[in-house]
């Protein structure tokens, strides 16, 4: 149970750390300060709402029969919220577009290194008939 | 938009019963147009929950993932207790299954 504890402080101690940075570059922005117990507040409250987003999201996944929690349950959890709803949407068609570029280097790379392993071989075996 | 859904009896029937103090006559447009905006989202929600299992039928599963969201369902009150406190027996008998005699579980499970 100790051990519990201490884990939730480390995790808690994080998200304290990056509400912190966050609260820091919008307080700059706005040209306001923000008081360390008003920080504090935001980066409890945000942890509270990461076990109630964990919990909804877990419902969601086992809701579509699946075991791993994916974009289309994280749109769901922020449906009812318009700017935020269409802000994830724009994030996902980002992160997608990235990845199958990502992909597509993948396989060419991939591609490569089996030409030039191709090459390789038959580089050894050359190799090997020489000898 | 088109009158109300429920009958007005009914919905102030309840009304009154949860409230719990004297309700004036007046509060039924207001309570009516509460219950429509509440009806519309549900289905909206509901429609949503299916769409998300790659359904096109409203299941009961959609509606317990509603009620959990709601905040009605949690860990330690699950769907039969809520069924139990507020639904008449007629209804539970449809909901929760029974196991009678001869092995049988009345009503069938879906699925």
């Amino acid at each position: 149970m100790d051990e519990q504890e201490a884990y939730t402080q480390r995790l808690k101690a994080a998200v304290h750390y990056t509400v912190s940075k966050i609260c820091q570059s919008t307080a700059a922005e706005c040209e306001k300060e923000m008081s360390r117990q008003a920080v504090a507040a935001i980066a409890e409250t945000t942890f509270r709402q990461c076990e109630i987003f964990a919990k909804d999201l877990e419902a969601f996944a086992r809701h579509a029969k699946r075991h791993t929690i994916n974009v289309d349950d994280v749109k769901l959890l922020a449906r009812r919220s318009t700017a935020l709803s269409s802000h994830i949407q724009q994030k996902s068609e980002e992160l997608a577009v990235n990845n199958q570029e990502l992909k597509e280097k993948r396989k060419k790379n991939a591609a490569k290194r089996k030409s030039k392993e191709m090459e390789g071989n038959e580089a050894d075996e050359a190799g090997d008939t020489e000898n | 938009a088109s009158g109300s859904i429920l009958p007005k009896s009914y919905v102030m029937s309840i009304f009154k019963h949860f409230a719990k103090t004297k309700v004036a006559s007046d509060v039924y447009p207001v309570v009516s147009d509460i219950l429509q905006r509440y009806f519309d989202r549900l289905a909206d929600d509901l429609e949503a929950y299916s769409a998300h299992a790659k359904r096109k039928t409203i299941e009961v599963e959609d509606v317990e993932l509603l009620m959990r969201r709601q905040g009605f369902v949690t860990d330690s009150t699950p769907v039969n207790v809520l069924i139990e406190k507020f639904l008449p027996l007629e209804y539970r008998k449809l909901l929760i299954p029974v196991a009678t005699s001869g092995n049988k579980v009345v009503p069938d499970k879906r699925r």
